[in-house]
């Protein structure tokens, strides 16, 4: 065995890093600066949502939502003697002026978090900002798969996914109802496509696909297409991803078709929206599924104490009816201000992202509990389910008692009449 | 230094001139490669960046019109963050025509260090310029906007040199990996080649240096091949007389056909010698080991040579002395010369030459050296053994170059007894001399008795007769007696002398006094013959170094010679011749000549080589041994002297006897 001179091979190594002499990176670290966005006085955070046009109602009852509890908290001398305030510009569900927004929000506001955004295709645009500027992002109104992978270390993301309701809703679908033929109708964007990957993904686990599938462009309320191809599939159940108008629409033409299904709903699509365009429709069934319980409670609260979210809105927003999308809202104020309180009095970005990891088991609200860890930033994990009875979207007690009635409307529809 | 660098193993001599080799290659390659790879990626940056701001002036130009900021800053983040642009495109911000910032992918506020960069616009195509921003290096390729001929706003795209900086990191990471594996190839194959060389020179130094210092057991074993020799299986090593084909020398004139020396080879195969193929390092090993082979040849004849004559030497039945011509010191004796002298071996070795005999070696030296290359040969010479005992000696000596000094080679007979038989011959030859001259003796010594009788008589008389003798008278007579006794005395002194056995050592001695002394025992009986003496004695003459009485006996054996001679011629010759004998003495140059004539029958020309010959005799027989002149030659060759006839036959002879002088 030859004896490496261990100094010739030193050398020979030396010689070789000295000739090949690069310019080395000069990467430095960047600089501690003061947080920004965090006097001893106030918090500053921004939002960026759909305050008007057809989404218009999402943007403003889950800001609504977040600041009842936010100005309680004000109210209540604030956290570490600091008040919260939230700048919050329109973006009408357009991404290019989310961007702008938020591109505004950071330099300019210089706001020391981001705040209840809506929408996928929207938050998705301002992601590479986020990661940029390295700052938090939490509560979104979207459970867009986007958000939570890749894993992003500055979103916090407070209801659960599409996913994960999608999932859910095919579960019940196929194991309680025994429904085999499931179609999916979904607007054609991000957003769209998201549901109908989980749709897809979860009927997967069943070794079944979407019988059909039809779509509709953003903003448009042309749904003509995409009922007629599900109602040829023989569909019997649709799960939709879109915006109340077209679902809307979509639910009414499909009854005056004759075309009896179960039209299920992911929460985005707005239930009280949903519900009001749905009136005079009674012989569909129209289900939704919430990542929140219904502000009037769940099962067995109803009538008792309000919910401080209730209570809350009454308080600073008379007027506006306790909602799903509001309730949302308040969810992300709650989980916001526990993140602030255990992030202390010497608050930073970094700080304060610790904090909501270290959030386990945290009670938002009656029948609500939101956990993270640092792996896990999805907070609330349950899905709810609700049925369109006399024009309100009313809490789901029993999938039997739905399949009994799915089956008593096929049986009305099936001699004679039928499909055309 | 320079010597530190000889000094050097070759293995690491070979290596460092490799590593320095492929340093300098590698320096060279690095620097090129590195100098093309970021011209060329620059190059390319400055073409992707270009391509990207094209685009966005291309997309952006209806938003700049419109003036829809938030869709131009939605383009230039699609541009900017899309996918791997990310790590290209370090920012994209846009202007318009009055250097307003209309939108830029900034997440703080617009840095001012790119604020020089709003007031320069390029005309038309771009233009691309470095600059640094946060401490990373940045090109800023900036491209108008224009509707048609007008211009409308300007776009920059920043490009991130980390770009650049990762790749080249990554080749020069590349190249060193590459680079050390290659240097590790090449330690590894150096080495092993290196090896192949210096391990066989190694083992042969060693092996060389084991042969010098002697060892010649040594196994030459340089590939492990090698059972060891056994000399015993070449008929040249065991029998030095047969002659090895590649040790000696073929007879070239023996090849009358012109043929290959190895075709006269005496082994078909030979078991030592050979030559293989291989590379310079094989042909070395066999050569070496050829070498060695004959070394061991070699040596093995001339040790066998030195046995030969060590046993010569010392076996030999003859003592044998080497002697230093210079120093005069015995520098060698075989055992037969340290028993005779009766002196140990490390006695004898360095003592003088000239202790062995004092007397007689200092001469015999001179006339060694004197005698130029030829041996000399000296007869009874006297030596003394251990305890100062005498004894005679013969020595041949011959001339010899010993160990690079000039020496002599000395053959040493003792002749003590020959020389005692010599003696006792010369005795009884006296004895019989003596004998012969009794009736001259007993006339010699009447007289000196008849005169003493006579006296004695008268002064009897005188006294039966009464008479008186007066004081005078009888004071004469009494001296007359008295004289005449001691004339007497002198006779009997000089027999005794004659007779007595004749001393060994040698004495001056002046050449009359033998003379003298031996004609008055001789005269009376001569006289009585009627021969007549001639003296002509020089005076003064040198000594010599002889014994007397040898001399004596020298002279009385020619002048016996020389009363027969002239007896002889008596008796056919008549009345007038007168038998006349001379006795002369002298000097001539250094030599002491005594010469001994008669006017006697002469000697005949054919009879002079012999007379000198021991019992050559003219006489009848039983008249004479024949030694008498033998004898004398004897004596006179004993004292270093000469002796030559001048004779004619009919007119007479001269003996002449010389003797060196003595210094």
């Amino acid at each position: 065995m030859p004896r490496f001179g261990g100094t010739a091979l030193s050398l020979a190594l030396a010689l070789m890093l000295a000739l090949c002499s690069c310019s080395p990176s000069r990467e430095t670290a960047k600089p501690n600066a003061a947080t920004p966005g965090v006097t001893d006085s106030e918090i500053v955070l921004g939002s960026s949502l759909a305050l008007n046009g057809h989404a218009g109602y999402l943007g403003t009852q889950t800001l609504r939502g977040a600041l009842a509890y936010l100005n309680y908290v004000n109210e209540q001398g604030g956290i570490f003697g600091r008040r919260i305030r939230v700048i919050a510009y329109d973006d009408a569900y357009d991404p290019p002026k989310c961007l702008a927004n938020t591109q505004h929000l950071i330099i300019a506001d210089n706001v020391f978090a981001l705040f209840c955004y809506v929408g996928t295709p929207t938050t998705v645009k301002i992601l590479p900002m986020v990661e940029e500027a390295r700052i938090p992002l939490l509560g979104m109104f979207t459970g867009a798969n986007a958000l939570r992978e890749p894993f992003n270390r500055y979103l916090v993301n407070v209801r659960p996914s599409y996913y994960q309701e999608t999932a859910a809703a095919v579960t019940h679908l196929v194991k309680d109802l025994g429904i085999k033929h499931i179609a999916v109708f979904y607007q054609y964007d991000a957003y769209g496509f998201d549901g109908l990957t989980g749709a897809e993904l979860a009927l997967k686990e069943f070794g079944l696909e979407p019988v059909a599938r039809g779509s509709y462009i953003r903003g448009s309320l042309d749904v003509e297409d995409g009922l007629m191809r599900i109602q040829n599939s023989g569909a019997e159940a649709v799960v939709m991803i879109g915006t109340y108008e077209p679902c809307a629409k979509f639910i009414r033409l499909a009854a005056e078709k004759g075309f009896t299904a179960i039209f299920y709903n992911v929460s985005f699509v707005g239930a009280e929206e949903l519900a009001r365009r749905l009136k005079g429709v009674d012989r569909e069934i129209v289900i939704m599924s919430q990542v929140v319980p219904p502000p009037d409670g769940v099962e067995g609260n109803a009538g008792r104490d309000d919910s401080e979210y209730v209570r809350l809105l009454a308080r600073y927003f008379p007027g506006d009816r306790p909602n799903f999308v509001g309730l949302e809202g308040y969810a992300n104020a709650r989980v916001l201000v526990e993140g602030l309180k255990r992030a202390g009095p010497r608050l930073s970005r970094e700080g304060f992202l610790d904090a909501i990891e270290s959030m386990r088991d945290f009670n938002v609200g009656p029948g609500m509990v939101a956990s993270f860890s640092p792996e896990d930033h999805q907070g609330m994990d349950r899905v709810y389910f609700t049925r369109l009875d006399q024009d309100e979207f009313r809490l789901m007690t029993s999938w039997s008692e739905l399949g009994r009635d799915f089956q008593a409307l096929q049986a009305a529809h099936a001699p004679g009449g039928g499909v055309p | 230094m320079k010597r530190r660098l000889l000094r050097i193993s070759l293995k690491n001599k070979i290596l460092f001139s490799i590593l320095a080799g492929i340093t300098v290659v590698s320096v060279a390659v690095a620097f090129l490669t590195r100098y093309i790879l970021v011209s060329s990626l620059e190059g390319e940056l400055a073409q992707r960046g270009s391509a990207i701001a094209h685009s966005v002036a291309e997309r952006g130009g209806s938003f700049l019109l419109e003036k829809d900021t938030a869709r131009l800053l939605s383009l230039i983040y699609d541009e900017a963050k899309l996918m791997e642009r990310e790590r290209l495109v370090d920012y994209i911000f846009v202007t318009d025509t009055r250097e307003t910032v209309l939108a830029h992918t900034f997440t703080r506020p617009f840095p001012d260090e790119l604020r020089p960069l709003l007031h320069l616009s390029p005309d038309r195509g771009k233009l691309v310029r470095g600059l640094t921003l946060d401490d990373k290096d940045v090109v800023d390729i900036t491209v108008p906007i224009n509707e048609g001929l007008y211009r409308i706003g300007v776009v920059h795209v920043g490009l991130s040199q980390s770009h650049i900086d990762r790749l080249v990191a990554k080749l020069r990471i590349t190249f060193l990996g590459f680079i050390s594996l290659i240097i590790m190839i090449l330690f590894f194959i150096s080495n092993r080649l290196t090896r192949n060389i210096t391990r066989p020179i190694s083992r042969l130094t060693r092996i060389s240096d084991e042969i010098s210092r002697g060892n010649f057991d040594i196994s030459l074993d340089l590939g492990g091949q090698e059972a060891g020799w056994n000399t015993s299986a070449c008929p040249a090593y065991t029998n030095t007389d047969l002659p090895c084909w590649n040790f000696d020398d073929v007879p070239r004139e023996g090849l009358s056909d012109g043929g290959d020396p190895e075709r006269y080879r005496n082994c078909r195969q030979c078991l030592f010698y050979r030559k293989r193929d291989g590379d310079e390092v094989v042909q070395l090993a066999d050569s070496f080991r050829n070498m060695v082979w004959s070394i061991k040849l070699y040596r093995r004849r001339l040790s066998e040579s030195e046995d030969k004559y060590r046993s010569l030497f010392d076996a030999g039945p003859d003592p044998i002395f080497v002697v230093d011509l210079k120093t005069c010191s015995i520098i060698d004796a075989n055992p037969r010369a340290v028993d005779l002298y009766g002196y140990p071996k490390d006695e004898l070795m360095g003592k003088s030459f000239l202790d062995l005999g004092p007397e007689s070696n200092r001469e015999f030296l001179s006339a060694f050296r004197s005698s130029g290359a030829a041996c000399v040969y000296r007869t009874k010479m006297i030596h003394y053994r251990k305890g100062e005992r005498p004894f005679f000696v013969n020595v041949h000596a011959c001339p010899t170059s010993y160990r690079g000094k000039t020496a002599m080679v000395l053959a040493v007979t003792d002749v003590t007894e020959m020389m005692e038989k010599d003696a006792q011959l010369i005795q009884a030859s006296k004895m019989k001399s003596l004998g012969e001259m009794s009736a001259g003796i007993a006339h010699e010594l009447n007289q000196p008795l008849n005169a003493i009788k006579m006296g004695s008589e008268f002064l009897l008389l005188m006294v039966e007769r009464e008479l008186s003798v007066d004081k005078g008278q009888f004071q004469e007579v009494v001296q007359e007696i008295s004289s005449q006794v001691d004339r007497a005395a002198e006779i009997i002194q000089t027999l005794r002398s004659f007779g007595r056995k004749a001393d060994l050592a040698r004495e001056r001695l002046d050449s009359n006094t033998p003379v003298r002394e031996v004609l008055t025992l001789v005269r009376r009986q001569f006289e009585l013959e009627n021969i007549h003496f001639e003296l002509r004695l020089a005076e003064d003459l040198p000594p010599i170094l002889a014994q007397n009485n040898r001399l004596q006996q020298v002279f009385f054996n020619l002048l016996t010679n020389a009363r027969d001679a002239v007896n002889e011629r008596a008796a056919t010759e008549g009345p007038e011749y007168r038998k006349t004998v001379t006795l002369a003495t002298r000097l001539d140059n250094s030599r002491v000549l005594v010469e001994v004539g008669d006017n006697g029958v002469g000697i005949p020309d054919a009879v002079k080589d012999k007379i000198f010959e021991p019992f050559f005799t003219t006489k009848e027989i039983g008249q004479g041994m024949g030694l008498g002149l033998a004898i004398t030659y004897g004596i006179v060759k004993d004292y270093g002297g000469d002796i030559r006839i001048d004779s004619s036959a009919g007119a007479g002879t001269t003996f002449q006897v010389s003797f060196p002088a003595a210094v």
